[in-house]
C-alpha cells in the first residue's frame, strides 16, 4: 500500500516533465490541466475494465490456475477410511500418468476423433449447402427457411436430447415401429450405432446455427462480383464453385473450429442419453469422465489432469487444423 | 528505484489473491470432522436442512415440527443418488457447506466416508438405538467402530410376476434359480422374456451374488481384503452369462427403463427380480392391475433366501451444526411408526429400516395385486436376519467399482463373459483403491 502512494507524486512529476516536450503553447495552466487529464484519461480504461477483468479473473483465469495445481496434487488416504492419515503432497506428473494409462479415458477421446472426422465434415457440408440454396437467386421464402433451419439451435441440447431418446427407444419409437413393417429393425442405442445417434442430434441442433454464420459471410459478397459472373455467363453452380465458396473460406475455417472444439466437449448429449442407451458408460466422452471422476468418484486431482489434457487436446487439434488450411492458401 | 506502473501494481494486488485464494483451496475433504470436539445440543430453536430425493418428504417433515416446537426440519430436493444428488452434495461438502442431513445409499455410504463427509454417530449416542433397527441393515452403517448413519430405507428382494404368461406354458413360479432357468427356456418358446439384466448397472448382480453367500470386501486390521471371484459369485456370473446367452433374459434394456415398461405391458417379459420398491413401479405399468403377483426370489443351492437391492440411509453430514438434533430426528422418521407410516404414505419408501415397525398399510393385502398380502408373505420373511447375507459390506470406491463392472459387462455384448469381467474388475479395483492410498490385498484362496 506505501509503495502506492509513494508513485502517485512521481508519475504526476514525470507527467510534468514530459508535457512542455509535447505542447507547444508549454503555459503552466495548461499543463497542469493536461497532466490532470492525462491521468484520469489513463485511470478510465481500468475503471471500465474493472468488471469484466474481475468476473474474468474470477470466473476464468483462477479455476484454470487452480485446475492446474490441482492437477499436480496427489491425496492418499491411509488404512480403511484414511483415519490412518490423510497426506496432500505434489504428485508431478503421477496423475497424469494415471489419466493416460486409463483405456477407458483414451478410448474415449478416439471415440470423439473418430466423431468428428465423421460427424464435422457431414454438418459442414450440410450447412454450406443450405446456406447456399438459401442465398441462390431461386430461393423461395428464404426467410421462413433460415428461421426453421435455425430452429433446433434454440432447443437446449438436454431438451433436444429428450426429444430424439423418444425417437431412439424400442416400443416407444414411431421411426422404429414404420421400420419394423419393412421388416427391419434399428437398434438406434446399440453399442456401435449409439454413437451415431449421438451424432445426428448434435448435427441437427448445430446445422442451423452454423449455417447462419456462413449466410452471414455469403452476404458479404460484393453484389459487383455476381454482376460480372452473370455478365461472363456464368451458371448457378459455377457461381456456387468459383465465387461463393473460395469467399466463405474464413467463415468456414470458424465453424470448423468451433465443431473440432464443441466435439472433443461432448457432454450433455451422452449423459442424458445414458438413462436410456446402457451402452453409454460413464466414461465415454473426455467431460463425461472428468465429471464421474470429479462428481462421482471424488477424485478432483485425476479430474483436473483429465480436463487439462482435454483443454490441451482442443488446443493442439484447432492448432494443427489452422496450420494446415493455411499452408494449403499459401 | 523504478516507480511501480499501476499495470504492475495491479496485477501484484491480483496475483497476491489469486494466490491466496489458491492456498485456501486445498483438495476438498482432507480435514475429518470426526477429531474435532462435538457438538453439544443447541439451548434454543434449531433449525436443519434435510437433503433427498424422496418426493413428499416435506410432508413427513411436516408433521415432525407439528410435533414439537424446538426443532424445524426443512427439506431439499436433489436429484435421485448417482444420478445428480451426490454431485451436489460432494460439491456442496468440497465448500465447507451442505445440508445437516442427506439421503445417502446404504453402498454410497463408504465414499462418504472416505471424503471425511459423514459424522461418526456414535460420538453422539447412536448405540442406543442400534436395537430399534434391522441387523442387517445396521452393519452396513457401521465401520471402525464407529457408526455413520441411519438406516433409512431398503429393499428386500422378491420376483415379481405375471401369473398369465407364466401360465401360458404352464409354467409353476420357480423357487430355484435352476428352475428359474428352466421356466425361462419354456417362456423363450413362447417368445416371451423371464427378466432382464442390465449390464449397465452392476448392482442387481452384487445382489445376487450377495444372496449367493458371496463377500466381496472385508474391512480387516491390516486393511481390505478383496474377494470378487470366489466360488458364489464365479457361480452367479455363470449363471447369468448361460441365461443370456440362451436368451432368456434381455441385456438391450433394464428393468423400468420405458422399453422394459413398453415390454411388461404388453405380456412380453414375465418376471422381474427386484426390491420390495418394484410394486409402486409395478403399477405403473400400463393395464397392469390384477396381472402381478410376488413369489419369493428363487435361491441358489448355497446361500441365503433373499437379498438388499437398494437401501438408502439418512446420513449427518460434516458440516452440521447440529448433528445431535438431527440424530434425534432421523431415528424419530426411520423407527416411530408415525415417521414409518408417513415415509411409506407420501415417499413410497421400499422397506422400513426400523425392525418392529413395517407399517400399516403394509399389513394389508393389496388390491392391485389381486388381494396377495405380499408384504406380509414374502417382504416380512426376507428380511429376517437368517435370510439376510451379515458378512456383506460395502466399501469406499462402491460407485467406481460398480462402473468398472459394468464397463466390463457391456464387453457381453462383444463376446465377453461376465466371468472375466468379474475377474479383471476385481484387479482394477484393488489398483483404483492402490491409487487412493488405502491398504487391500486380495484374499488368500
Amino acid at each position: 500500500m506505501s509503495a502506492g502512494m509513494e508513485t502517485r507524486p512521481e508519475t504526476a512529476a514525470a507527467t510534468r516533465a514530459t508535457a512542455p516536450g509535447r505542447g507547444r503553447d508549454g503555459g503552466g495552466d495548461a499543463t497542469r490541466r493536461k497532466g490532470a487529464s492525462s491521468g484520469a484519461v489513463k485511470r478510465a480504461p481500468w475503471v471500465l475494465l474493472f468488471p469484466f477483468l474481475a468476473l474474468f479473473l474470477l470466473t476464468f483465469i483462477v479455476p484454470i490456475l487452480m485446475a492446474l495445481v490441482s492437477s499436480f496434487t496427489k491425496v492418499t488416504r491411509g488404512g480403511l477410511f484414511g483415519e490412518a492419515g490423510v497426506v496432500t503432497e505434489f504428485a508431478g506428473f503421477d496423475n497424469y500418468a494415471q489419466v493416460i494409462g486409463d483405456p477407458n479415458f483414451v478410448a474415449s477421446i478416439g471415440r470423439m476423433f473418430l466423431f468428428g472426422i465423421v460427424q464435422v465434415p457431414v454438418m459442414l457440408i450440410l450447412c454450406t449447402v443450405l446456406a447456399l440454396l438459401l442465398e441462390s437467386a431461386s430461393a423461395k421464402w428464404p426467410g421462413v427457411f433460415r428461421a426453421a433451419y435455425f430452429l433446433p439451435y434454440g432447443v437446449p441440447g438436454v431438451i433436444a436430447t429428450i426429444l430424439w431418446s423418444f425417437l431412439y427407444v424400442p416400443g416407444l419409437s414411431p421411426i422404429i415401429d414404420v421400420a419394423e413393417v419393412f421388416g427391419v429393425s434399428p437398434d438406434f442405442l446399440g453399442a456401435n450405432t449409439v454413437l451415431w445417434s449421438i451424432a445426428n442430434i448434435v448435427t441437427w441442433s448445430y446445422t442451423g446455427y452454423n449455417m447462419l454464420i456462413i449466410i452471414a459471410q455469403l452476404k458479404s459478397i460484393p453484389v459487383e462480383l455476381y454482376e460480372a459472373a452473370k455478365v461472363d455467363g456464368a451458371s448457378a453452380l459455377r457461381v456456387a464453385t468459383s465465387i461463393q465458396l473460395p469467399l466463405i473460406r474464413p467463415a468456414l475455417l470458424l465453424t470448423a473450429v468451433f465443431s473440432i472444439i464443441g466435439t472433443l466437449q461432448l457432454f450433455a448429449e451422452a449423459q442424458v442419453l445414458q438413462r436410456v442407451a446402457p451402452a453409454i458408460d460413464s466414461q465415454y466422452t473426455p467431460n463425461l469422465s472428468a465429471y464421474t471422476t470429479a462428481f462421482a468418484y471424488n477424485d478432483y486431482n485425476v479430474a483436473a489432469a483429465q480436463s487439462v489434457l482435454i483443454a490441451l487436446v482442443a488446443f493442439t487439434l484447432s492448432i494443427v487444423f489452422l496450420t494446415i488450411t493455411n499452408r494449403k492458401s499459401a | 528505484m523504478s516507480p511501480l506502473s499501476r499495470r504492475q501494481l495491479l496485477s501484484l494486488g491480483l496475483g497476491a489473491s489469486a494466490a491466496a485464494v489458491l492456498a485456501g483451496c486445498a483438495t476438498p475433504g482432507t480435514t475429518s470432522v470426526n477429531t474435532l470436539p462435538t457438538i453439544p445440543p443447541a439451548a434454543g430453536k434449531v433449525r436443519l436442512e434435510y437433503w433427498a430425493w424422496l418426493k413428499g418428504l416435506d410432508q413427513v417433515t411436516d408433521l415432525y415440527n407439528k410435533s414439537q416446537d424446538r426443532v424445524q426440519v426443512e427439506t431439499v430436493f436433489i436429484p435421485g443418488g448417482n444420478a445428480g444428488g451426490y454431485q451436489k452434495l460432494y460439491s456442496a461438502l468440497a465448500a465447507g457447506a451442505g445440508p445437516d442431513i442427506a439421503q445417502v445409499e446404504l453402498r454410497s455410504l463408504p465414499e462418504f466416508l472416505l471424503a471425511n463427509g459423514v459424522v461418526d454417530l456414535k460420538r453422539y449416542g447412536a448405540e442406543k438405538y442400534e436395537e430399534l433397527y434391522d441387523p442387517t441393515l445396521w452393519n452396513q452403517v457401521s465401520y471402525t467402530g464407529g457408526i455413520y448413519a441411519v438406516p433409512q430405507d431398503s429393499g428386500p428382494m422378491g420376483m415379481f410376476y405375471q401369473p398369465a404368461v407364466f401360465d401360458q406354458v404352464g409354467a409353476a413360479v420357480p423357487a430355484t434359480w435352476d428352475e428359474w432357468a428352466a421356466v425361462g427356456a419354456e417362456l423363450k418358446g413362447a417368445g416371451v422374456l423371464m427378466d432382464s439384466f442390465p449390464l449397465a448397472d452392476a448392482s442387481p448382480f452384487a445382489a445376487y451374488a450377495t444372496q449367493a453367500g458371496a463377500s466381496w470386501f472385508t474391512a480387516e486390521e491390516d486393511g481390505w481384503v478383496i474377494d470378487m471371484t470366489d466360488e458364489a459369485t464365479l457361480k452367479v456370473a455363470a449363471f447369468f452369462d448361460k441365461a443370456i446367452d440362451d436368451g432368456i433374459v434381455t441385456t438391450a434394456y433394464g428393468a423400468y427403463t420405458p422399453a422394459w415398461f413398453s415390454a411388461a405391458a404388453d405380456g412380453k417379459i414375465a418376471s422381474v427380480a427386484t426390491g420390495s420398491w418394484g410394486d409402486a413401479l409395478i403399477e405403473g405399468v400400463s393395464g397392469a392391475e390384477g396381472k402381478w403377483k410376488v413369489a419369493p426370489l428363487p435361491t441358489w443351492d448355497s446361500g441365503y433366501a433373499s437379498s438388499f437391492l437398494g437401501g438408502s440411509t439418512a446420513a449427518i453430514l460434516a458440516n452440521s451444526q447440529h448433528p445431535q438434533e438431527a440424530l434425534e430426528f432421523a431415528v424419530w422418521m426411520t423407527t416411530t411408526p408415525e415417521g414409518v407410516n408417513a415415509l411409506i404414505e407420501f415417499c413410497g419408501i421400499g422397506w422400513s429400516p426400523a425392525v418392529d415397525v413395517v407399517g400399516t398399510l403394509r399389513e394389508k393385502p393389496s388390491a392391485f395385486f389381486s388381494g396377495q398380502n405380499y408384504n406380509q408373505e414374502v417382504f416380512v420373511p426376507a428380511t429376517k436376519e437368517s435370510s439376510q447375507n451379515q458378512d456383506w459390506s460395502w466399501w469406499p470406491v462402491t460407485q467406481q467399482s460398480f462402473n468398472i463392472l459394468s464397463d466390463g459387462f457391456r464387453g457381453k455384448a462383444s463376446g465377453g463373459t461376465l466371468v472375466d469381467a468379474v475377474a479383471q474388475a476385481e484387479k482394477d479395483i484393488i489398483s483404483v483403491m492402490q491409487a487412493k492410498g488405502l491398504s487391500i490385498r486380495k484374499a488368500s484362496a
